[in-house]
């Protein structure tokens, strides 16, 4: 199957470690040049470096998603810089946390408000070319019970919602709209590898709960959001894919 | 000092020091000299053999300054510890003057002990057998028909004097009349240990557990950090157990570990891992409103700590930057390993069992801070127990795990002794020191244990 990525253009917001590089690199090796972001410089050259084996144009450049003008000028030098955009995937996250109310506006500045400008950002040159898909990566935390009553799960969630109404909004100007919940993924570096190391038996506990006996890999989660992206998912919008393993509970009628 | 980049690590890591050279007063970092211990094995029968435990009740035991217990649990007059070592029984005392003496717990009359081991407050000791009462200077006050003892009574009228002082906070004693000064025996540990003030600090646990291991064996548990990456591996989310700078002195050792930061052994989180965050919560941070990387963290809290510290009731004027983070990890001499943090000490003693090699006694003591203006809190009370039978929570528990094992490991034909690296030095400057009170200063002979 051809995902008709080939020399298409993509921004991929947090693409430096897990699922974020993995949607880069599978993007970089079905052709598409990328525009890539994370906080730290050192993450964007070693990204923009291992990437760019694939021979296409890989450029990057740190920013810090929660300063809106320093974030917004980001996509605008990305927009420019690649010559417009195809494929967007906003995907930085602040991450989990309970107990102070700071954790609900990193979430929001972050999780929500990182996607909807990166998406402000995009949709005029989409329009103008009539064409373009967008990923929003929530999680399975937004549908079922995980790690208590916080800003993540909650405003993860409200990316299902904005993504379905994006994608009834914009289906006029030839743009597809998807969202994709994850399950844990665990990878170096992450947050399940550092539970693996630091609560063993809470981990254990949610290996026991996998169908499958194993949590996710980035590139799993990878594939599903860059099948959506692509042109092979042309038919697809509006859509919301849990990608876990069967992990969760819920039948999703 | 071994190459980091060399071990198992999945990154090279820069720990940002205090400059040896901008420490004028406190606690010195400068690094020791490293000394030439070589590679040699250390042989497994000192931690079983009957024989050598004999030598080391000979040799040290009887020969050391050793821990008694806290000054402000006898602070006044009547007050006293009773504290056992080995087969032997010590009460310290406060004196009505204030002062300190300590005896041995045992009635001169027929061996009864006077005192059951804990704490409490006397007027006088009085023998449970045939009540020959002693002062709390240990005078016998009144030996009760006299006169029917045609010898008199003991030489002196008094229980024998065993040295004893007080000092930061704790009371040493020695079972040996003859033994060096204290200021002697504890160089150059007091301007290390001083700038903690253990006086501004209360009891948050108490406890004894009956380990089924040689003493030695707990005192080596400790003396290293290589055993993180095996028994803590939660631990690689707090601490760098890899850059860790050791110390020998004369008797005693210490190391110094990063804490509030990341392993080079795993990889960089993109959370902040709950045990950090905990540390800064302590500190009075909030881990929401943290901007910086991970990797700052550490110096971070420093400069939080540094600038708050006094509104939060807590002087840290003595301590430097890396004090207000880092474990300094102390082992005096032959059995307090104390962990010094600029809000708590945790401390443990590895007293030998009376009798049988293979069984120690572990006392875990914790002081916290008590911040100026906040009420004293009331003494936690001592428990004692049998290894396992009681969580003595996650990471001692880690620790005291593979001691049994290790114990019987040891006396298989097929382990002739510890395979000592460079990262567990503290453990070889140890056996050093031991064998030197052993065998006399460098009288240790291959065929030696």
């Amino acid at each position: 199957m051809d995902l008709g990525l080939q020399g298409k253009k993509a921004i991929v917001v947090g693409g430096a470690r897990g699922i974020g590089f993995a949607v880069a690199e599978v993007l970089a090796r079905e052709g598409c040049d990328i525009a890539l972001s994370a906080r730290g410089e050192d993450s964007v050259k070693d990204a923009v470096a291992s990437l760019s084996r694939y021979g296409t144009k890989v450029i990057g450049k740190p920013v810090n998603v929660r300063k809106a003008d320093e974030y917004k000028e980001w996509l605008d030098w990305a927009i420019e810089a690649l010559d417009g955009v195809d494929v967007l995937i906003p995907l930085s996250s602040a991450g989990g946390g309970i107990g102070s109310e700071k954790y609900w506006s990193n979430a929001f500045e972050t999780d929500v408000m990182g996607p909807v400008r990166a998406v402000e950002a995009a949709i005029p040159h989409m329009t103008k070319q009539g064409s373009g898909s967008i990923v929003l990566v929530a999680t399975t935390s937004a549908l079922e019970a995980m790690g208590g009553p916080q800003a993540y799960n909650a405003m993860k969630a409200s990316l299902i919602t904005y993504g379905k109404q994006l994608a009834l909004a914009h289906g006029k100007d030839g743009i597809r709209v998807n969202v994709v919940s994850p399950g844990p993924v665990e990878f170096e570096g992450g947050n399940w590898d550092m539970i693996k190391g630091t609560m063993e038996k809470f981990y254990a506990a949610q290996l026991r709960q996998q169908p499958m006996g194993r949590l996710g890999k980035p590139e799993e989660i990878a594939r599903a959001i860059v099948f959506l992206a692509s042109e092979a998912a042309s038919w697809c919008s509006g859509s919301h894919l849990v990608v876990d393993g069967a992990y969760t509970n819920r039948t999703h009628f | 000092m071994w190459d980091t980049a060399r071990m198992d690590v999945k990154r090279v890591v820069d720990v940002i020091r205090v400059d040896p050279s901008t420490v004028t007063t406190g606690t010195p970092v400068e690094k020791a000299p490293e000394p030439e211990l070589g590679t040699a094995i250390i042989p497994a029968e000192r931690y079983y053999s009957e024989e050598f435990m004999k030598l080391e009740w000979e040799r040290v035991w009887t020969k050391v300054w050793l821990l008694g217990g806290r000054a402000d649990d006898i602070s006044e007059p009547g007050d006293y510890i009773c504290t056992d070592i080995g087969k032997e029984s010590v009460l310290i005392v406060r004196q009505h003057d204030g002062a300190l003496r300590a005896f041995p717990n045992v009635c001169l009359h027929r061996g009864n002990r006077l005192r059951p081991e804990g704490l409490g407050n006397a007027t006088e000791f009085r023998c449970m057998y045939h009540h020959w009462t002693y002062g709390l200077d240990g005078v016998i006050e009144r030996l009760p028909d006299l006169c029917t003892f045609t010898q008199g009574g003991p030489p002196g009228m008094a229980l024998p004097s065993l040295p004893c002082t007080e000092w930061n906070s704790f009371v040493w004693f020695s079972l040996n009349p003859e033994v060096e000064p204290f200021d002697d025996y504890i160089a150059p540990l007091k301007q290390h240990l001083e700038p903690y003030h253990p006086e501004r600090m209360a009891w948050k646990r108490d406890v004894t557990v009956e380990w089924d291991c040689n003493w030695k064996a707990a005192v080596d548990a400790f003396n290293e950090s290589y055993h993180v990456q095996g028994v803590h591996p939660q631990l690689k989310w707090y601490l760098d157990d890899v850059n860790i700078q050791i110390d020998c002195y004369e008797r005693h050792t210490r190391y110094m570990i990063p804490f509030a930061t990341i392993s080079p052994r795993v990889a960089l989180p993109s959370q902040i891992p709950p045990a950090i965050d905990e540390i800064m919560r302590n500190a009075g941070m909030d881990p929401a409103e943290y901007e910086g990387r991970i990797t700052d963290i550490r110096r971070d809290v420093q400069l939080f700590k540094r600038k708050h510290g006094p509104a939060q009731g807590k002087d840290y004027s003595a301590l430097n930057d890396d004090q207000l983070t880092d474990d300094f990890h102390y082992l005096i001499f032959p059995n307090a390993s104390l962990n010094v943090h600029a809000d708590d000490v945790l401390m443990f003693r590895m007293r030998p069992h009376a009798t049988d090699p293979n069984k120690m006694l572990y006392d875990v003591w914790v002081f916290e801070l008590v911040p100026e203006g906040e009420e004293w809190p009331e003494r936690v009370k001592h428990r004692r127990f049998k290894h396992g039978d009681r969580s003595i929570g996650q990471v001692l528990d880690q620790d005291a795990y593979n001691l049994p094992t290790v114990q019987l490991g040891m006396k298989s034909d097929n382990f002739p002794g510890l395979w000592i690296g460079e990262q567990e030095l503290r453990i070889r400057h140890f056996h050093k020191v031991l064998d030197d009170y052993i065998y006399g200063p460098g009288g240790k002979s291959p065929d030696d244990i």
